[in-house]
């Protein structure tokens, strides 16, 4: 009876150790947490980007790009990228083409419309196009549906009147500059 | 005769003595004695906490609220895909490929250990919530889920400043909405 009893407690003991080993085996642990936030906004934004065939634009990427036409004139060379597409008795075009690319994120849109005004009066004797739409002072539609996330090609004509400065014709061998405003909005 | 009165007298004024002594001075007779077992078991341990990096302040180092605990906040701000727009300027924003963009921060994770022969730890994280779709949380490029802790790293020592960095990739058909996870990191000790 003595020694039963002993073999229990001897039992009893081996099951305790087995039990507690895996506790101590258990490598120790830490934790701690970083509680992260970012507030994802919607917009819209729009760049101008050099088209291949184009000239070269200053700033490219951004949404403050120059272009510079150089020196043009009805029957002299152009600079690279720039093109005369028409010379009549009363005036010549001259041509560039540029890129626009709209970019979105979390709107629900799939296109969007692009828009141009002039944002001062011309100098006297030019007119601008773009994709054969005559600038204003007002704001006038280019695209109606365009894609996102692309490169979209834009013709920029440039017509300039034949006729002499102080005759309806612009001043000569002065930089002009002019400046044009384009809104994306989202459709 | 006389001599031995005087001793009895000089006995019982002694005796008498020691008895005024003793109930003078809270003296008992009765005495007890105890011993106070004192039993415990040392356990290693480890601890983790978040500090902000030496860098922090500048672009992709923004500080963490409460550092120096196992309980930080890290604000990335608002931004948007467009117009690479990011309010905040520690930051570090980009895209990434076409149609994501990326905000990060990095910061410092610190595991000390205590009682411990262990010579290194291996780090973990999990991200608490599902994130919405095309929403990634990353560490040091490694993305995060909600469902199991993902391994950082298998051998990181301890007492040495580990800098992890946070990323969060937001797509850019994600509608506007604030985003936010609690992040646990588990140091287990090799």
């Amino acid at each position: 009876m003595k020694k039963h009893s002993a073999q229990i407690r001897i039992i009893l003991a081996l099951m305790a150790l087995l039990c507690a080993s895996p506790v101590f085996a258990q490598n120790p642990t830490a934790t701690g947490v970083i509680n992260g936030t970012l507030i994802n906004k919607n917009g819209i934004a729009l760049i101008f980007d050099t088209d291949p065939g184009g000239v070269t634009l200053g700033a490219a990427g951004t949404s403050a790009a120059t272009l510079d036409f150089g020196a043009i004139s009805a029957f002299g060379p152009l600079a690279p990228g720039v093109t005369r597409t028409s010379v009549t008795a009363v005036n010549y075009t001259v041509r560039t083409v540029f890129d626009v690319q709209v970019i979105q994120g979390g709107l629900n849109s799939n296109t969007y419309t692009l828009s141009a005004q002039l944002a001062s009066a011309l100098p006297t004797g030019f007119s601008f196009k773009i994709d054969g739409v005559t600038l204003a002072n007002g704001a006038s539609n280019i695209q109606t549906n365009a894609a996102y996330n692309v490169d979209v090609p834009h013709n920029l004509d440039l017509t300039v009147s034949t006729a002499a400065p102080g005759a309806g014709g612009p001043a000569v061998g002065t930089p002009l500059s002019t400046v044009i405003n384009f809104q994306a909005s989202a459709n | 005769m006389k001599v031995s009165s005087i001793n009895g007298l000089v006995l019982r004024t002694a005796a008498l003595a020691l008895l005024m002594l003793a109930a003078a001075s809270g003296v008992s007779a009765q005495a007890s004695s105890a011993q106070l077992s004192i039993n415990l078991t040392v356990q290693s341990s480890i601890s983790l906490v978040f500090n902000d990096n030496p860098n922090v302040g500048s672009v992709g180092f923004c500080p963490l609220t409460n550092p120096g605990t196992n309980n930080v906040g890290l604000d990335l701000g608002s931004a948007s895909f467009p117009g690479n727009f990011h309010s905040s300027t520690c930051v570090d924003y980009a895209h990434v490929g076409a149609s994501f963009y990326q905000v990060s921060s990095a910061f410092d994770v610190l595991v000390t250990k205590s009682n411990s022969s262990s010579p290194s730890y291996r780090l973990a994280a999990q991200i608490s919530t599902a994130p919405p779709a095309n929403v990634v949380w990353l560490i040091n490029n490694i993305p995060l889920n909600n469902v199991a802790f993902t391994t950082l790293d298998l051998l990181d020592s301890y007492g040495r400043p580990v800098t992890k960095t946070l990323q969060v990739q937001v797509r850019n058909n994600v509608p506007a909405q604030l985003l936010q996870e609690t992040i646990t990191f588990l140091a287990t000790a090799n």
